[in-house]
Formats: C-alpha cells, structure tokens, sequence
C-alpha cells in the first residue's frame, strides 16, 4: 500500500471518508464535509454564471458593444430579487410572468410532438405493423396494451368498474413492472456511485488497485 | 423460525458492511466476468462507426456534474476512444456548469493518445447556460451560441469548423447527461431540427429513455455503467482502444453487490412473511 504524495487527493480522500462517515451515524466530520459542500458549490455556480451568462449576455452586449436593448431582460431578470423584501416581494410576480410564458412558448410544441404524438404514433404502429413479424409484433402489442390500459387506470372521469377496471388492474400491473424497471437501475446507479469513489480512493489515494 | 423474524431486524451497518466488501474484493481481485453488449448500445456504436473518417463531426454534448462522474465519464471517454480511433472529428460542449472541466478533462488525456488536435481532429466550446435556447440557437448556427471554442478562439478560425453551420452538418448528437437535459435533445434537436441523437445516462433515468428509443427517437442509449462497459469492450474487441477498463472493472462489482442485495430482498421478504404469518396466529 503506498499512499499518495499529491495534497488535493488526500483532501478528496479525508473528505469522501467524512460523507461515508455517516454510514454510522451522523457527526461533526460528515457536517463540516456536507457544509463544505454547500459552500463551494454556491461559490462555484456564482463564478459560472456571472462568467458564462451575465458578463458575454449583459455585460459585454450593453458596456462593449452598446445595445442598450438587452438593459430591459437585464431589469426584468434583476426584479427577482424583489423577493426579499415583505413590501415590494410581489413585483417578482412579472420576471415570473415573462418566464412561465416564454418557457410556455419555447417548450409547449415540440414537447407535445414529441412526447405524445410521436410517442402515440410509434405506438399504434409497432402494434399493427405485421413486416416486423413474430416476437417484434408481440411486443408492439405488449406495448400498446400496456399504453391503453394504464392510461385507463388514470381515467378518473368514471367509477372503475366493469371493463375500465378489469382493464385498470391490468394497467397497474404494467406500471408496477415500470416502477420495478425503474427501481433495479436506480440501484445500479447508486451502486455505481459507490464504486466510483471506492475506485478513486483504491487506485488514487492508495494505489491498490491500477 | 425466530432466527427467520429478525431477518427484518438486521442492524442497517451490518449491512453496509457487506455492501462496502462486495465492492472492495472484485476490485482488489481481479475477476473476468463477461460483457455482452446490449442491443442499443451495438446500435449507438454502429451509427458512430459507419460515420467517415475526417468528415463531419460528432456533436457530443457532457451534461453532467461530478457527481455522476462514475457512470458517465467512462461513456464520454469511451465515445471519444472510438471516434479518435476511427479519424471522426469531434466537437464537445456541456450545458451543465460543471461539466466544462469534466469533459476538458477527458479530452486532455484521450487526444494524446491519437495524437488528435485541436481544432484540427476537435473543437471544445465548453459550457453555456440556457439549455432549451442553447440547443435551438444551434440548430440555427454554432456560432449564435458560440462565437468562439472554450479558450476564445472564434470558430471561423479553427479549420474544422470550415462547412459546419448547424446540426445539418453534424452526423450525429451524442447526449451524456445526468439530468432531464436529453429530454431537451430530443424534443429541440431531433423534433424541431431532425438531428439524429443518440444518449447516454444514469441508470436511475434509463427507464425514461426506453420509449423514445422504441419511437426512433434515439438511435441508441447506453445504460450507465453498464453501458459505459459495454462501449468499452465493444471499442476493445474491435482494436480501438486498449485503455484500462473503468466501467468494466466496475461491472464486476456492480454484479456482485447486485446478487447480494438480491439476497437481502429474498431474505427481507422471507422474514416479513414469517412475522406477518406469526403475528396472524396470535
């Protein structure tokens, strides 16, 4: 086992052992990292932002380039911080405006295209489509089963009985598979995680594995 | 029966304990499980390959944060090992603040390796704040959202970027990201502008994925680590990259603990049915 001489790997070290630290139970080395944490990542953002967003989309286009158009989203962006204040907090309500609605603008059509109609249509498609043959067309039918019959279970316009809840049983049964689905790549995920930085302080730190 | 009931009373340490040696032994000791590429990661893969050499460029966008470094930076060095291998140009940008020094990071230690060159073999344009916008300003041209790469240099000068305008003259965008932001990929990039994208994410968000890859909305996904590795031993098999293995020594592990949390389920529900059986007699 050599460790090693470099100081900011140690740092990493000692600070990945504090967060694991509460794996026992909570206490001052996994506060200070956690805290530590908080305070660089703000810090870090801050710098960012200013360098990536204000300084080339404000600073350079009103002080450098003179279009002194780009003042007014300047304004409108800074009434944020109108928050602050108990008197004047409601003004925050039209940056707020501005944003819902531009974002409503930008993001309502091609969401729609492309999260339900495309979506629909593949749907429709994989299930009538006899070229794709055998286990391909079973499983085109599979899916469009499964889409009818959980979108029945979210149809809350009628009583569930009869069909619609012989049809939203089934619909649970698909979704329960889809959380299941979800959850063992969410375990893998947070496993992974762990490997990385058992990876980090194994080859980096002590140099037990290359 | 007893020993059976406190299966569900099992100290949560004791636990970890176990997690953290099933982690730790397939590291330390090399085992050689084996890696079989999953059908949308030979799908990424095969678009990527069949792309010229010294051609358009690869638009590969790193959006992602330290804290997913484990199964997302052995996909980007991945990508990049096979793209290099195989002459295809590249161009890097991230739309996670922290993103910039992760993939520069990457870019620093693969380019050597193939001797590729800035500007010449990849451009790095670094990182911009704005997501959905950025993506669309691209579709209109690089240069509305990035007048110069990361170091300052504008983009007309670099001889690479002679002929690339907007996502017409890129082949494919390759998505690694940590966050929702694919979603943006899909719904800008490939919708608005008909960009063929390609993804890789965290496993916790693979299940999203699955249905636009089912409506042809991606041409492929790799599935966190587990893609990562699968990339990897597909770059191995076919002579582009003899790199250490990242990913794929941590599929071994990620295996292991696998059968073991699998064990604790079984065990878990084993002694939740006893008690709930024994409490019904009482």
């Amino acid at each position: 086992m050599i460790f090693s001489t470099n100081p900011w790997v140690w740092i990493a070290a000692i600070l990945t052992l504090c967060i694991f630290s509460f794996l026992y139970k909570e206490n001052a080395f996994y506060r200070f990292a956690e805290h530590l944490f908080v305070g660089v990542s703000a810090g870090y953002g801050v710098a960012i932002y200013w360098n990536n967003a204000i300084v080339p989309n404000l600073y350079v286009p009103v002080f450098h380039q003179h279009n002194y158009w780009f003042i007014i989203p300047g304004l409108i962006g800074m009434m944020f911080f109108f928050r602050f204040s108990a008197k004047t907090g409601w003004l925050i309500l039209i940056p707020l405006a501005v944003l819902l609605g531009t974002g409503s603008g930008v993001y309502l059509a091609p969401t729609f295209q492309a999260d339900v109609l495309k979506q629909m249509q593949s749907a429709i498609a994989d299930a009538t489509n006899l070229e794709l043959g055998g286990w391909g067309l079973v499983w085109g039918l599979v899916a469009f089963v499964g889409v009818l019959t959980t979108l029945s279970y979210f149809f809350f316009s009628r009583e569930q009985k009869g069909a619609l809840k012989i049809s939203a049983n089934i619909g649970i049964w698909f979704i329960m598979i889809g959380f299941g689905a979800s959850f063992g790549n969410t375990v893998m995920a947070r496993v992974s995680l762990l490997i990385g930085r058992v990876q980090f302080l194994l080859t980096d730190w002590i140099h037990i594995i290359k | 029966m007893k020993i059976l009931e406190n299966l569900t009373k099992i100290n949560r340490r004791y636990i970890f304990l176990l997690v953290a040696l099933a982690v730790i032994f397939p590291l330390v000791i090399p085992m050689k499980l084996p890696t079989i590429p999953g059908k949308y990661t030979v799908k990424l893969y095969d678009f990527i390959d069949q792309i010229p050499p010294q051609s358009q460029p690869v638009l590969i966008a790193a959006d992602y944060s330290p804290s997913m470094m484990p199964e997302l930076q052995p996909m980007l060095e991945a990508v990049i090992r096979h793209c290099f291998a195989k002459k295809i140009r590249v161009m890097i940008l991230t739309l996670d603040p922290n993103g910039a020094a992760l993939s520069e990071a990457a870019l620093k230690k693969i380019a050597p390796e193939h001797g590729a060159q800035n500007g010449k073999d990849y451009v790095f344009l670094g990182f911009k704040p704005g997501n959905a916008l950025v993506i669309m300003s691209i579709g209109e041209n690089f240069r509305q959202a990035f007048p110069t790469d990361f170091y300052g240099v504008p983009l007309d000068s670099l001889p690479m970027m002679a002929g690339v305008r907007n996502y017409a003259d890129v082949p494919l965008v390759v998505s690694i990201a940590g966050s929702a932001v694919t979603q943006s990929w899909i719904n800008f990039a490939h919708t608005r502008y008909h960009a063929n994208v390609g993804a890789g994410c965290t496993a916790v968000s693979t299940a999203d994925y699955y249905p636009f890859l089912q409506a042809e909305q991606l041409v492929g996904l790799l599935n966190g680590m587990k893609g990562a590795s699968e990339y990897e031993y597909l770059n191995q098999k076919n002579g582009y990259s003899s790199a250490v293995q990242l990913a794929t020594k941590g599929m071994n592990a990620v295996s292991i603990v696998h059968l073991l949390l699998m064990l604790f389920i079984i065990l878990g529900n084993i002694g939740y049915l006893v008690t709930r059986h024994n409490q019904s007699k009482k």
